[in-house]
């Protein structure tokens, strides 16, 4: 409880980063205060098509889109979705990666060798084809895209705490424990996990931000939720046909993922800054 | 500041002048590739072309290849499609309506200089059947392999298995391709399609010079054709992959393109037709947009449920806020301009309450989402499907969209258990006759087609549409598809919402544009620069 | 000695790498609900005519039989047909690959001219307004989301003021194929309206891929030259009356290179993902674009045979660049 008070005050110093959380924080609100906040809340579902593609304006603070629902609106419910997916999916890699790295990088047999290369099987293709693939192959859906994330995300966690496992156990206090008799649990339990907290929390930001972008460019393709969930990658490839007239249709929803991003990204740098400060180099599992 | 650093910052300076400086040649020269009467064609198509085979493709947009690289016996022309002799003078057929037999024009030859003869149009005809793609499937209902004969050098004759009234009419799909050609290079008993697919054995009026299908392909006159050539014509044409539709109407705008197929949505061809260089044609077109129902799969399978759908859809919304008026109203499986169609019939309106009425009338009530399928690519039927969910919801139906690709949505609709329960797309004329639309549709011998994706089956129709097809007398057939029409739209067996209009962007200083609904305005030998 | 084990020991891991990203792809591909085979046989074909054609693509034999015949094409060096273009889906990758190079390498001179200089200066001039406004950037540079880059691009660039062409590779056809990089092409042959055409479509696809890169390699060359100017800077300054400047830019250079050389494979990842993205805003007919289609359309073959192909490639870079981060590096030869 302590450290979490020092990690927050310290945090506040760092500007950067506290611009970071407050844009966070703005996300979560947009999305549970959305129903509130929002001029057209009907317009999730609400269609009318002869208002389409109006300019924003002063009921329509960022226009309409094709059918003519409230752009301001349907953003602001998209939240919802974004972190939703967000959530899921990088806490589903980390219930999946952290262990897998953690057993990985104690023992040192050949079923280690095997978890690190299976992993590396999952990166040796990038990312967003695997989960396109598994996307179209399951069918466009909410559940399906956090699978798809899921599925593709964990590696990223498993080779940092492996990484950091093997690094640690030639740390005296690992040495002794075990030297005690601690079994292999408690001293992965107890003694590795704390340590490795840092690089862990650290990725889990940034790897928001990282999944965020991805569900986008899924919703892009035409592989996330169909209509019509407002999600802000879909909004963006809906809006190409009216360009550039209807520029606004493209400019917010991509605005909103870059600003909420941007977000995790600087709480993450931020939260690096103050956590593992001997990582400034950059780790080379930048993602 | 050191000698070293400063030298560099001189050199640097220097080196970007230069630089700059190539930039600039190499731009303008670029720009100046322009001149005054362009010798080339540049059509700028939406749909990519995967093979140039004739025998091999049937949509319409991938016709291009097909009418300017190849000839038939007749071929349509014009708006409404009229069928003028093309490679054959005339034809005669027996009095069962089951003998066709065609005379050939004489001294008419391929772009390697062989002469076309009968054997080549019964080759052409077998290669149909052998290679199983394209208008296989509509040959195969009243011709066999193996019936079709060459009487002598320029006669050649089609034995039916049963008369068709519609026979003539798809005559124009046999593309003759050069026999002697294609058998040289056959592969594995593939009828040559390997290498017909990115070659050229045709007869038509212009002679493959490149293709690339992440590109396009270009095409030179062909000065030998028999069909001669009139003094203003295009040297050389060019039909151009530009999926993107702001490309295309960049392109336009910028001088780039020469023509462009219509498939744009509204707010582009109007920015198209207030420019200066771009004059924009427009014609009364065949091509109707339509949801296609699984009246095999339940609640679809039940007629109350259809009807509420089709009472469900806000059509005037639809043409007039999302097409902008463009279009027609057309609430028959037959397009509005063509003979055949009930003009009694007013078929359906957007009416939530009436749509209600029905729903409670049902016997299978719709208790699980409704598969909507759309195509990738084509916003409007996305636009289209989402307008339809906003109704179902509101009558307590619930309903999902699903984007497949067209070839993939080809493939769900071969089956009524892999088909989505409603499916949007456009007909498009593929030949000028109401069996083209309600007749492949409706016909339950027709299943597994995605014209009659339907899945529909009633035996009154059926008897209809056969008679309709057997018979050689007008009136007939215009009675049994007005009556065939009537009972389908009573049974709402699908949803028919407009009519297209055909918009035909071109350059200023291009004329000659012959339109017709089959060949979709891209064909090129009528054509010229001013 | 240590190295080469090491180097052994990875490249031994290598082939039952390639081998579990086969398997798995090859599941992953089988799984799809919507049947290829039946589009392939042709809008009209009926159900018996559907049958026969997949018994001839062989995929009507049970699934593991289906995978060793796989394997055994790969072995052969065929990547099986596509289902769709019916040629070989060797042919159709490496008909496609010298797109992606030209993208991947102009971005990659981008991103490195650019980056470096940058990174570097903005290290020197720390905490100065170029700094915090390269810091920005950084931090943006990996917030867009790149298909937004592109279409914002595109919206300004190509449709609002036309200087730039919107997509495509080059308008027109294409230069006499040598490399097949329409930019060398042209060079060679001296078809200067080819060139002019190739690079000005190079140039916004190039812009959106390099972005994220240029990000990271300004990060790391900032980051690596603060470590070297902040432990050694005033040492080298004591030494021997040397220019300074000319001292320190040698140095810091080289120690900028090291750091940004080893992110190499990083850059490489993001420059493969970027690609797939990018490939399909632009229409840049590479292997990416290819990629998502053959997704889209439910082609087997060709999901495999793209998926074992970057695999393949990233495996092997991911190792060049393990072995040459040793060498460079040898206090980081952890696991």
């Amino acid at each position: 409880m302590r450290t979490l008070w020092f990690l927050l005050k310290k945090l506040a110093e760092d500007r950067v980063a506290l611009l970071g959380f407050v844009l966070i924080l703005l996300l979560v609100l947009a999305a549970v205060l959305a129903p509130v906040l929002a001029t057209h809340p009907g317009d999730v579902l609400d269609l009318h098509p002869e208002d389409r593609l109006l300019g924003p304006s002063g009921t329509h603070f960022l226009g309409t889109d094709r059918m003519g629902s409230d752009i301001y609106s349907r953003l602001l419910f998209g939240a919802r979705i974004t972190i939703l997916i967000a959530v899921i999916a990088v806490g589903a890699s980390l219930i999946i990666g952290v262990p897998i790295g953690l057993i990985a990088g104690y023992y040192h047999t050949w079923f280690s060798d095997l978890l690190m290369r299976i992993s590396d099987i999952f990166l040796a293709v990038p990312q967003v084809v695997l989960a396109i693939a598994i996307a179209q192959t399951l069918g466009p859906s909410l559940p399906n895209v956090i699978l798809a994330l899921s599925v593709t995300y964990w590696p990223w966690f498993t080779r940092l705490v492996y990484a950091e496992t093997r690094s640690l156990q030639n740390e005296i206090f690992i040495e002794s424990s075990i030297a005690l008799g601690a079994s292999p649990w408690r001293v992965i339990l107890f003694h590795v996990l704390p340590s490795v907290s840092s690089p862990i929390i650290v990725r889990t930001s940034i790897g928001m931000g990282f999944t965020i972008l991805t569900a986008a460019t899924l919703g892009f393709l035409g592989l996330g939720p169909p209509p019509p969930t407002p999600e802000w990658g879909r909004m963006i490839s809906e809006s190409r046909e009216f360009l550039p007239q209807a520029w606004w249709y493209a400019a917010a929803p991509g605005m909103a993922i870059f600003v909420v991003v941007m977000g995790f990204n600087l709480l993450g740098d931020g939260l690096r800054d103050i956590l593992d400060p001997r990582i400034r180099r950059g780790a080379r599992d930048e993602g | 500041m050191t000698r070293f650093h400063t030298t560099v910052r001189r050199l640097g300076r220097g080196t970007l002048l230069v630089l700059a400086l190539g930039a600039a040649l190499a731009l303008v020269a670029g720009c100046e590739s322009k001149p005054d009467k362009p010798t080339k064609f540049v059509f700028a198509n939406t749909s990519s072309f995967d093979t140039l085979d004739p025998h091999q493709s049937f949509d319409v947009g991938r016709v291009a290849p097909r009418i300017n690289l190849y000839d038939g016996l007749y071929r349509w022309v014009d708006n409404p499609p009229e069928l003028i002799p093309w490679l054959a003078e005339s034809y005669t057929v027996s009095p069962d309506g089951l003998k066709w037999t065609f005379k050939l024009k004489q001294g008419s030859k391929f772009h390697d200089g062989a002469e076309i003869t009968a054997e080549d149009v019964v080759y052409s005809t077998e290669r149909i059947f052998g290679v199983g793609k394209g208008a296989a499937a509509l040959f195969s209902r009243m011709l066999e392999p193996g019936r079709t004969k060459a009487l002598d050098k320029y006669t050649v004759e089609f034995t039916l298995s049963k008369p068709s009234a519609i026979f003539l009419s798809i005559i124009p799909e046999i593309h003759v391709v050069n026999s002697a050609l294609v058998k040289q290079h056959v592969k594995d008993g593939d009828w040559g399609a390997e290498w017909l697919s990115f070659n050229d054995a045709g007869s038509g009026s212009y002679v493959l010079d490149q293709f690339d299908p992440a590109v396009g392909w270009s095409a030179k006159r062909f000065d030998d054709h028999f069909y001669g050539w009139g003094e203003n014509s295009l040297p050389e044409i060019e039909f151009r992959v530009v999926q993107e539709i702001n490309t295309r109407v960049l392109g336009m705008l910028n001088g780039d393109y020469h023509g462009t197929d219509g498939y744009l949505p509204y707010d582009q061809v109007k920015r198209l037709q207030e420019a200066e260089n771009v004059q924009v044609l427009d014609e009364e077109s065949m091509r109707i947009f339509m949801f296609q129902l699984n009246n095999q799969r339940a609640p679809v399978s039940d007629v109350n449920v259809r009807r509420a759908i089709s009472y469900a859809f806000n059509y005037d919304a639809f043409i007039n806020d999302i097409l902008s008026g463009s279009v027609e109203r057309n609430p028959v499986p037959i397009p509005n301009n063509l003979w055949g169609v009930p003009k009694d019939v007013k078929g359906y309106s957007f009416d939530l309450e009436k749509a209600k009425a029905e729903l409670a009338k049902a016997k299978v009530k719709p208790d699980r989402e409704l598969t909507i399928g759309v195509l990738t690519g084509f916003n409007q039927t996305e636009q289209a499907a989402t307008l339809l969910q906003d109704g179902l919801r509101q009558i307590g139906v619930k309903s999902r969209i699903e984007s497949h690709p067209w070839p993939v949505m080809v493939g769900k609709m071969k089956e009524p258990s892999t088909s989505p329960d409603i499916v949007i797309y456009w007909i498009s004329t593929y030949y000028a006759d109401p069996n083209n639309w309600i007749g492949e549709m409706f016909n339950s011998a027709g299943w597994g087609t995605f014209k009659s994706s339907s899945f529909y089956k009633n035996p009154k129709v059926d008897a209809l549409l056969d008679k309709a097809l057997q018979s050689t007398d007008m009136a007939v057939r215009a009675k049994a598809y007005e009556e065939a029409a009537r009972i389908v739209v009573d049974e709402a067996a699908g949803v028919w919402v407009y009519n297209t209009k055909w918009f035909g962007p071109y350059a200023n200083n291009v004329q000659g544009v012959r339109f017709c609904p089959i060949g979709n305005g891209q064909e090129m030998r009528w054509v010229s620069f001013k | 000695m240590k190295l080469l084990v090491l180097t052994l020991k990875r490249a031994l891991w290598f082939l039952p790498t390639v081998v579990g990203l086969i398997i798995i792809t090859f599941i992953i591909s089988r799984i799809i609900p919507a049947d290829p085979v039946a589009l392939v046989a042709g809008d009209t074909a009926t159900p018996a005519q559907v049958a026969a054609l997949r018994a001839k693509l062989g995929l009507d034999q049970p699934l593991p039989m289906q995978l060793l015949n796989y394997f055994e094409g790969l072995l052969r060096g065929d990547f099986g047909r596509s289902l769709f273009t019916t040629r070989p889906i060797a042919d159709d990758l490496m008909h496609r690959l010298p797109a992606t190079i030209e993208l991947t390498l102009a971005a990659m001179l981008f991103t490195m001219v650019v980056g470096i200089p940058l990174g570097v200066i903005s290290a020197m001039r720390r905490n100065s307004l170029l700094d915090h406004a390269l810091r920005v950037v950084t931090v943006s540079g990996l917030a867009i989301a790149s298909f937004w880059l592109g279409i914002m691009l595109q919206l300004w660039l190509a449709m609002q003021w036309d200087w730039l062409p919107l997509a495509g590779r080059i308008e027109g056809f294409k230069p006499t194929d040598i490399t097949g990089m329409y930019t060398v092409d042209s060079l060679l042959t001296g078809n200067w309206s080819a060139f002019a055409s190739a690079a000005a479509h190079l140039i916004l696809p190039a812009l959106t891929l390099a972005f994220p890169a240029l990000a990271t390699v300004v990060r790391f060359t900032r980051a690596g030259v603060l470590d070297v100017v902040q432990s050694n800077f005033v040492l080298y300054e004591r030494a021997m009356g040397f220019p300074p400047v000319l001292i320190t830019w040698k140095y810091i250079l080289r120690n900028a290179l090291i750091s940004t050389v080893t992110q190499i494979g990083l850059l490489f990842g993001i420059l493969l993902a970027g690609t797939v993205v990018i490939e399909t805003v632009f229409n840049w007919p590479g292997i990416g674009y290819y990629a998502v289609s053959s997704i889209l359309l439910s082609d087997y073959n060709a999901i495999m045979g793209f998926t074992i192909w970057s695999g393949v490639i990233f495996i092997i870079v991911n190792l060049l660049v393990d072995i040459g981060h040793t060498f460079i590096d040898p206090r980081e030869s952890g696991a």
